[in-house]
């Protein structure tokens, strides 16, 4: 899925792609947004046939177009019963490579590096590493060249269709792109040794889950019938949505995903992860070599995991090719009955897990479900955005917080159009929690709850508040102990936005009030509250994407501390603000 | 010298960024590209970027919401020349398949349910001429590197791009490839612009039409023609709106007519 200049949008409207800001010390927003119009893809295909829908889906993105090839053929060939010859699975596959060397050498070195060397483009970088620039450009190009000899052209590419291909390539093309990949493996060493060692910060680093597809048999690959987590839990094919939970926020046209309320990445980091212990050759040393403990948690490896990736797809071409040149004879397209049924076609997308599910009846689509892998990724994204965001602010770095953050939207790699330049800080202004009140009133009633008064560990600013807001007579105010002594009272309000009102150290000046999604407090290391897991464990991923807290700097955080005056005023404060 | 280079503006609206991609594989004569004339704005490859006045405007893409008309309506201020490339900007893409906007209305509704979104309002998708005057087209999804040269060398020397006023077909016959038509298989050639070599039935595939409508095509004959053969007109329909639908809108109510 691409993305439309941000850079340039941020002109337009002064909001960029990933934008983060910060109250005082704390993040109190951070959103990855998609501004790229709807394109409705999915309708698109409906009432069309299987074969037109193979020529159509791979227009979803010019970057991943064959991985969108692949899937849409394994879903429609698994929804009519087509068996494809092993010279075709061969070819495929060596075309998969294709596309994989492509776009992984152009995001390593052409829209990574310059971050980590200290140039702003690779152009600029040419001036000190001139080899590398000249041959990732001709590693680039070889990758394309796969992918034209087996496609029929660079991009949306019509000649695998189901059942086969139009036209095969000659066995001199074969040997050509056999011998050219041996021919490029001392570079390919030297990519991997580059992006292994390169200095990544040890800012965002947290765990995270990783999904891809397993390929079976105990090998690493880019497809499979199953998907596979790092916790070694599998899915059947068909049952990918318990993975992938699909749902809308209002700043993007891309749908988000989340197991089980929780982020996940997908990527080449993620079929490191899950798949890397199975690299066997050159690529299975270099995995012993390099991988450790920092893989798993910091994002930034994405592009170690790449430059890895890079090292197995070279190594596998030369196999391929002469797998395929043992079979004789070009298979004719496989001849097949349209019949009403249902495929799912899972491929590892350069970016990741990329998901096409069909369903047919009488001969033509009529139902259709494609979920990519940068829609997959957003959550995540935003998630270790706001990490290394608050991390840095709470260290005194604000200045590094924009950089920080395109290094690590850039590392997902998620197209190349949003990879150039995107990152936004704003500071809110004062009193900045108002205009989010009235907007979230705005949108629907929220329901009002005063934390606290469990063991006194604070100084009870959420009870007061909540009392003065219920003898104001405003409706739905509740606290919390009644929420905890009947949830149903959650169930009543399913739908609706929950405030919490609470004291709230966000280390300010006392009196400060702040509002903050409570989705960002789970996530946040320094202003976790001994409350919020408890409610939250009552709350779905729905109820808490639409939950807040509204919170006031206590004069201390000493247990039973007093309301002091200028607590009182900002109590003062929100009552009126909610009351008019 | 400097001075002298035309200004040239490279955009990116809704769509797949396979053009601008395109423009990127050019590997052999991107430097050449680049030293030939003086890119202001390149998102895809560049992030210093300015937004000034320009002598040529490429814009990829089709218009889909309300911020990109504007953006749209702003390139073209700018800029001298305006040129279309790739389908979704010249003819609008495969995502301009609905022609009806209460059709279109109803399946952004199934797809986005209720949710208020707060950056910016879809609208229908359509051809950037539908907002603004385009100097000139360059159809193709993704636009071919041939094609793409040819333009370019054309605008860099200060002469006007050519247009293709021929179908695949032509090329198709230098190729000398066996009709699919005559085989009984719906190819769109004869309606469809050139300028992909024709590729498909090179590969023994029909053509689907991704270079979009040819606007000189007798389209009303040939649907005849194709309905004649025994194609289910439904079919034909269908076929012909996969790439660009909207452009088609007239000779779709012209066939309704017809029908009655």
């Amino acid at each position: 899925m691409k993305k439309i200049s941000v850079d340039h949008l941020a002109r337009v409207e002064g909001n960029g792609g990933i934008s983060a800001t910060i109250d005082g010390k704390s993040i109190t927003d951070v959103k990855f947004s998609i501004y790229e119009g709807p394109r409705l893809i999915e309708k698109l295909t409906l009432g069309r046939t299987p074969e037109e829908d193979v020529s159509i889906t791979p227009r979803i993105c010019a970057i991943c177009t064959l991985s969108h090839k692949n899937a849409v053929l394994r879903a429609m060939e698994n929804a009519l019963d087509v068996k494809v010859p092993q010279k075709v699975y061969l070819l495929r596959e060596l075309m998969h490579m294709g596309e994989m060397i492509e776009s992984h050498s152009l995001h390593v070195y052409y829209l990574a590096l310059p971050d980590y060397v200290g140039f702003p483009n690779a152009i600029a970088m040419a001036s000190k590493f001139d080899l590398e620039v000249k041959i990732a450009l001709e590693m680039k190009h070889f990758g394309n060249h796969i992918m034209k000899i087996l496609s029929g052209r660079y991009i949306h590419g019509e000649n695998p269709v189901i059942g086969g291909f139009g036209e095969y390539p000659s066995v001199e093309e074969l040997k050509f792109i056999k011998g050219r990949a041996i021919q490029f493996m001392p570079f390919v060493h030297k990519t991997v040794n580059l992006f292994c060692t390169l200095d990544y910060p040890d800012n965002p680093e947290d765990d995270t889950l990783y999904a891809c597809c397993e390929p079976g048999n105990n090998e690493y690959g880019f497809w499979g019938d199953e998907i596979l987590l790092s916790t070694g839990k599998k899915f059947p094919r068909d049952d990918y949505k318990s993975l992938t939970n699909e749902f809308i926020v209002p700043h993007s046209y891309a749908k988000r995903s989340r197991y089980q309320g929780k982020p996940y990445s997908v990527g080449a980091l993620a079929r490191v992860n899950c798949l890397g212990e199975r690299l066997t050759g050159e690529a299975g040393d270099m995995y012993k070599k390099y991988f450790n403990n920092r893989w798993k948690t910091n994002p930034l490896f994405h592009n170690a995991a790449q430059a890895l990736e890079i090292l197995y797809s070279f190594e596998r071409i030369p196999v391929l090719v002469d797998e395929i040149l043992k079979i004789t004879g070009n298979p004719e397209i496989v001849e097949y009955k349209i019949k009403d049924g249902k495929g799912t076609g899972l491929v590892e997308a350069p970016r990741g897990l990329l998901i096409h599910h069909y369903a047919i009846k009488d001969g033509l689509v009529s139902h259709s479900d494609i979920i990519t892998p940068t829609a997959q990724n957003a959550e995540d994204i935003e998630r270790y955005c706001f990490i290394a965001a608050q991390k840095l602010l709470d260290e005194g770095h604000e200045d590094k917080i924009r950089d920080r953050m395109e290094l690590v939207v850039r590392a997902f790699d998620p197209c190349i159009s949003c990879s150039a330049h995107m990152a936004e800080i704003r500071h809110a202004p004062q009193d900045d929690w108002k205009a989010r009140l009235d907007q979230i009133r705005n949108d629907q009633d929220p329901v009002y709850v005063g934390i606290g008064d469990r063991d006194l560990s604070d100084d009870g600013t959420g009870i007061k508040l909540a009392q003065m807001l219920k003898d104001a007579g405003i409706p739905d105010v509740y606290f919390e102990k009644e929420i905890e002594a009947n949830d149903k009272i959650m169930e009543d309000f399913k739908g609706r936005p929950f405030i919490f009102l609470d004291a709230l150290n966000h280390k300010q000046n006392p009196g400060k009030i702040i509002l903050l999604p409570l989705d960002l407090i789970l996530n946040n290391t320094t202003l976790s509250h001994r409350i919020f897991p408890l409610i939250s464990e009552m709350m779905n991923y729905g109820q808490i994407q639409n939950s807040y807290i509204l919170g006031i700097q206590p004069e201390s955080v000493k247990s039973g501390e007093e309301i002091s005056s200028s607590v009182y005023t900002a109590i003062e404060k929100i009552y009126k603000h909610i009351k008019n | 010298m400097k001075k002298d280079k035309l200004k040239i503006g490279i955009y990116e609206l809704t769509g797949c960024a396979g053009d601008a991609l395109l423009i990127l594989d050019c590997e052999k004569e991107l430097i050449d590209i680049f030293n030939a004339v003086d890119i202001q704005s390149f998102l895809m490859a560049n992030s210093a970027n300015i937004d000034g006045e320009l002598d040529v405007a490429l814009v990829e893409g089709s218009v889909t919401t309300e911020r990109e008309i504007e953006e749209v309506k702003d390139i073209r201020k700018r800029a001298k020349v305006v040129v279309a490339i790739g389908l979704c900007a010249t003819a609008g893409g495969i995502q301009a398949r609905f022609t009806d906007p209460d059709e279109w209305e109803k399946n952004l509704k199934e797809v986005y349910g209720d949710v208020k979104m707060n950056h910016t309002k879809a609208v229908q998708s359509k051809p950037i001429d539908a907002y603004i005057d385009v100097d000139f087209y360059l159809p193709g999804c993704p636009i071919s590197k041939e094609q793409f040269l040819h333009l370019f060398t054309r605008i860099v020397k200060g002469a006007p791009p050519e247009h293709y006023p021929q179908p695949v077909c032509v090329t198709c016959k230098f190729n000398g490839n066996d009709c699919l038509l005559n085989r009984g298989i719906l190819c769109l050639g004869p309606v469809t612009e050139d300028g992909c070599g024709s590729i498909c039935p090179n590969y023994n595939l029909p053509c689907v039409g991704c270079w979009g409508p040819l606007k000189e095509a007798n389209r009303r004959s040939e649907y005849y023609l194709l309905k004649e053969k025994g194609f289910d007109i439904e079919e034909i329909e269908k076929k012909m709106a996969n790439y660009s639908g909207t452009k088609l809108a007239d000779f779709f109510n012209q066939i309704k007519k017809e029908k009655r």
